[in-house]
């Protein structure tokens, strides 16, 4: 954990010039920060990017940023060793580099690549952010240190994105629902939960079979089953549907708030990983955080979600089990309808709460236990501001809004918080400081 | 005030199982039709067409907007029952126009053209023989300046001049972060002096308007303001709809006090008709993959609470079709029209790619989904013959001819702003085991130089292999083309087959 002056200190390790070099810090701040910014917007608006597309996504652009200033200080650690099939980045080669040139370079062709099928509306942003980050960052600097610099950056980016194209995430096609898909046949299987032609199959059945980041293996951290399916009024599982339709019908207009505040929905909002890249994006901002802390904080929280979607999409597509909308309908009261919209693919784990435990795990390790934060994430969506004492307490009311949105049981969000935690403990370890 | 109807009797004999598949033939290029909705990212949406009589014949003339290029009024020249043909005016030859509507909107007796423009839209006073003046300062009408991508009009009770609605866009001066930045849509009320109209009205909340429609959802006499949403770029928004109440300020439908529910869809089109025939209008909206059909689940609540029988009625017409490509579709104009003349209303959708976007089907052929006895649809764009792959925007369906069989126009856009002509593009064609690559070139030779067709010589081979690889890099599929054959080949289309003569 970084306590706040380990914070200050770490980006003075890598200053020849101090004067000049805060400068410069400032504008590799500002470059990282914006080009996540930008990030946030293009998983909204690319359709392919659904939960776990968008988490490997934010893994990739995370480590990127950290690479690209590890390479240049040797007060910072690499990734390569630590993470699956990373291999040594390419070493700079002799002459001056400035950093702000090298990370801005790095996340532009990183960007370029990941969020290729963005719409035009993307494509012209990427345009314009890579020309104005790009002025930016080379304003002042002689012409052959930034040429070297962004080649340098470039070359960062090609390395992880190389590594990037073979672990079986990469290629997203019907915006990830299969073609073809045969449904299950005993009672507690999925079914579809919408009359969306498109989700009649579940999204991404075999995304568990993706090379995890940090965690040894997509089963490593199962949660064991889920209460034993049962119709029985009074068993166990017809009691957990029992308490989903009868929360639904009594929402407070708190829990109602709760539920849209951690809603995170695809294609409208920058999904629940976004959310939590976002509320480090936010963190940087009020504590100005140094750009090294900001880029390993972000490579750290993007594996951890990354590898939660891994180890969850395992588990969902192990145990299948039915949405609450399903049996509740079937069994307690065929008019009742959720809150939220219910997402098309198996209940058992909640995602959100396995990426949510993930993140705050990476999150706590980072920044502390009792580290309060205000969460102004969805403030452009209406949604007011959130204020929570501990990255465990937001993480917690992740979990619980899915039951309030009667789209998960309340054993699908605690297994999934317990199941996150874990996952985000490998990410948690890895080093990123030398 | 007068309404113009044709009854027009069954194109052939059905059987009670399925619906007369009608048959249409491709006459674009020998009815004279040539303009293309062009443009780069500005004119992505839009590309309207619109069918009015303004040379006194009651034969439909044909406008079509061309955006970053002219639009165009073509004359209808067509012989009652004959092939069609148009002959292209200057008539309302205007640069950056996105859509139009016809509207008598003086009540004189002749229509007029409200124009909808990247800028400032106009409003067209017809002068009769298919002749126009700008009216909008006479008439008090404040154009703007914005993206305008949405229309509606009505005549509210005791008014003699209409109210317009105009649906803006996002603010196109955002690059880096244009999200969130949906501008305001207009309500121009008639002046309080009974004579053109009162500075516009913000129809705030806006969320990036690409249809809108007046409309009497609960038959209660008082139309509603629909409002179809573009996602893609509103924060905090959804799918709206307007009250319109006499000479109050419109009122959003709430979820609190209306029971509105919300929905929040890529909304680009509207087609409204009463096709489950229980009196009430029932509402087809575009967006992209699944489309919804919006039927009101209970007037008796008084509620605007819709189910969606897209997927019961079979039109979600998500994905292609037909043409191989399986990414899902993108829906624009869509409209119910008895297109076999069987007294069921079917449905047609013009389908395009927004531009570039890999996620969705870049063959995207339009559909022609036809009413059955039962209620559902039944997809017939390829045996109609309407299964283009143009990238197709607005359109209409409309008896050209007058031969009691409904025509359609659609309008393809062609982004092609700038270098129409690909210079710069490389074709490479498979010579056996080996790739020929022909640079298109603007240059070399001695001060010589020609744009037009590329002859390669095939030899014995009986077709040709070959891709484009587009001047900003995109590369094409490869093509396996015939031999002895012109081919039209468009950046993200399927080839085009010409014959001369």
């Amino acid at each position: 954990m970084l306590n706040r002056r380990q914070i200050l200190a770490l980006p003075l390790l890598a200053l020849a010039h101090p004067a000049m070099a805060a400068d410069r810090a400032d504008v590799s701040r500002k470059v990282i920060l914006t080009w996540h910014k930008l990030i946030l917007e293009l998983v909204r608006h690319t359709a392919t990017y659904t939960p776990p597309v968008a988490a490997r996504a934010f893994a990739y652009v995370g480590i990127t940023a950290h690479e690209a200033l590890t390479s240049g200080n040797p007060a910072l650690r690499s990734l390569a060793g630590q993470v699956t099939d990373l291999s040594p980045l390419p070493a700079r080669p002799d002459g001056a580099f400035d950093e702000p040139c090298v990370i801005h370079s790095a996340l532009q062709a990183a960007v370029a690549e990941l969020f290729v099928n963005t719409g035009p509306t993307g494509q012209r942003a990427m345009e314009a952010m890579g020309r104005q980050m790009g002025e930016m960052a080379s304003e002042g600097i002689d012409s052959g240190t930034v040429d070297r610099s962004v080649a340098h950056g470039q070359a960062i980016a090609e390395h992880i994105l190389a590594w990037s194209r073979v672990d079986g995430g990469a290629v997203i096609e019907n915006m990830g629902f299969p073609m073809e898909y045969t449904p299950g046949t005993r009672p507690q299987d999925w079914v579809p939960t919408n009359l969306i032609r498109l989700q009649q199959a579940p999204l991404l059945p075999d995304w568990a079979k993706n090379r995890p980041f940090a965690m040894p293996s997509a089963d490593a951290d199962d949660p064991g089953p889920h209460p034993d399916y049962d119709e029985t009024p009074g068993s166990a599982f017809h009691s957990a549907a029992l308490e989903v339709c009868e929360t639904g019908r009594s929402l407070t207009d708190a829990q109602k708030l709760i539920a849209r505040f951690w809603s995170d929905d695809p294609m409208l909002t920058p999904t629940p990983a976004g959310h939590w890249i976002s509320i480090v994006l936010q963190i940087a901002e009020r504590d100005a955080l140094p750009a090294e802390v900001i880029s390993s904080t972000l490579a750290k929280l993007g594996v951890a979600q990354a590898d939660a979607f891994i180890s969850c999409w395992a588990t969902k597509f192990r145990y299948n089990l039915l949405r609450p909308v399903t049996y509740i309908k079937r069994h307690i009261d065929k008019t009742w309808e959720p809150l939220l919209i219910t997402p098309p693919f198996p209940e058992y784990t909640s995602g959100h709460s396995t990426q949510s435990g993930a993140a705050s795990t990476v999150l706590t390790a980072v920044f502390g236990d009792d580290f309060a934060f205000d969460d102004e994430t969805h403030v452009d969506e209406g949604l007011p501001v959130r204020s929570f004492p501990s990255f465990a307490a937001a993480a917690e009311e992740a979990a619980m809004s899915r039951l309030y949105g009667g789209i998960h049981f309340r054993f699908g969000n605690a297994k999934g918080l317990e199941q996150g935690r874990a996952v985000g403990a490998y990410a948690a370890a890895l080093r990123t400081e030398a | 005030m007068r309404l113009v109807v044709l009854l027009a009797a069954l194109v052939a004999t059905p059987t009670l199982a399925d619906p007369v598949v009608p048959t249409f033939t491709d006459e674009t290029a020998a009815s004279g039709l040539s303009t293309v909705y062009d443009g780069d990212w500005d004119f992505m949406v839009g590309g309207g067409v619109a069918t009015f009589d303004c040379s006194g014949d009651r034969m439909p003339e044909v406008f079509l907007s061309g955006g970053a290029g002219p639009s165009a009024l073509y004359l209808n020249r067509s012989p009652v029952g004959g092939a069609l043909a148009f002959e292209k005016t200057d008539a309302v030859k205007l640069d950056a126009v996105l859509g139009a509507y016809p509207l008598d909107i003086d009540s004189d007796g002749v229509l007029d053209l409200v124009v909808l423009r990247q800028g400032e839209n106009k409003l067209l006073r017809g002068l009769g023989d298919c002749t126009f003046e700008d009216a909008s300062q006479a008439w008090g009408f404040d154009g703007g300046d914005a993206w305008s991508t949405a229309f509606a009009a009505i005549w509210e009770k005791g008014q003699t001049w209409p109210t317009l609605a105009i649906g803006n866009y996002l603010d196109r001066k955002e690059e880096a972060f244009p999200w969130g930045s949906c501008t305001d849509n207009w309500l121009h009320r008639p002046a309080p002096d009974g004579a053109g109209f009162a500075p516009p009205l913000p129809l705030t909340p806006s969320f990036c308007a690409l249809s809108m429609l007046f409309t009497d959802w609960n038959n209660s006499g008082q139309p509603a303001l629909r409002v179809s949403n573009d996602r893609e770029y509103y924060k905090g928004g959804q799918e709206q709809m307007w009250h319109l109440d006499p000479g109050a300020a419109p009122r959003l439908y709430t979820e609190k006090d209306d029971g509105w529910k919300r929905l929040r869809i890529w909304g680009m089109g509207i087609a409204a008709a009463d096709i489950t025939m229980d009196g009430y209008q029932d509402y087809f909206l575009t967006s992209m993959a699944d489309n919804k059909f919006q039927i009101l689940k209970d007037p008796a609540t008084g509620k605007p609470d819709f189910a969606d029988l897209a997927f019961k009625t079979g039109i979600t017409a998500h994905r292609p079709y037909t043409g191989g490509d399986t990414n899902p579709s993108t829906g624009w104009h869509a409209q119910f029209a008895d297109v076999n003349n069987d007294g069921r209303l079917d449905l047609f959708i013009a389908k395009g790619n927004v531009a570039k976007m890999p996620d969705f089907a870049a063959l995207d052929p339009n559909n022609l989904l036809l009413q059955n006895e039962d209620g559902t649809f039944t997809e017939a764009g390829d045996r109609a013959g309407v299964a283009s792959m143009g990238i197709a925007r607005g359109a209409q369906v409309v008896d050209l001819n007058l031969d009691g069989l409904l025509d359609i126009v659609v309008a393809n856009r062609q982004q092609a702003g700038a270098n129409r002509n690909a210079i710069g593009a490389v074709i490479e064609i498979r010579r056996s085991e080996k790739i020929e690559r022909h640079e298109i070139a603007s240059g070399g030779g001695h001060v010589s130089g020609s744009v037009g067709w590329l002859h390669f010589g095939l030899g014995p081979d009986k077709t040709a292999t070959l891709r484009v690889i587009w001047p900003d890099g995109t590369k094409g599929d490869w093509q396996t083309l015939p031999a002895g054959s012109f081919q039209i080949l468009r950046q993200g289309a399927a080839p085009e087959g010409w014959q001369p003569g």
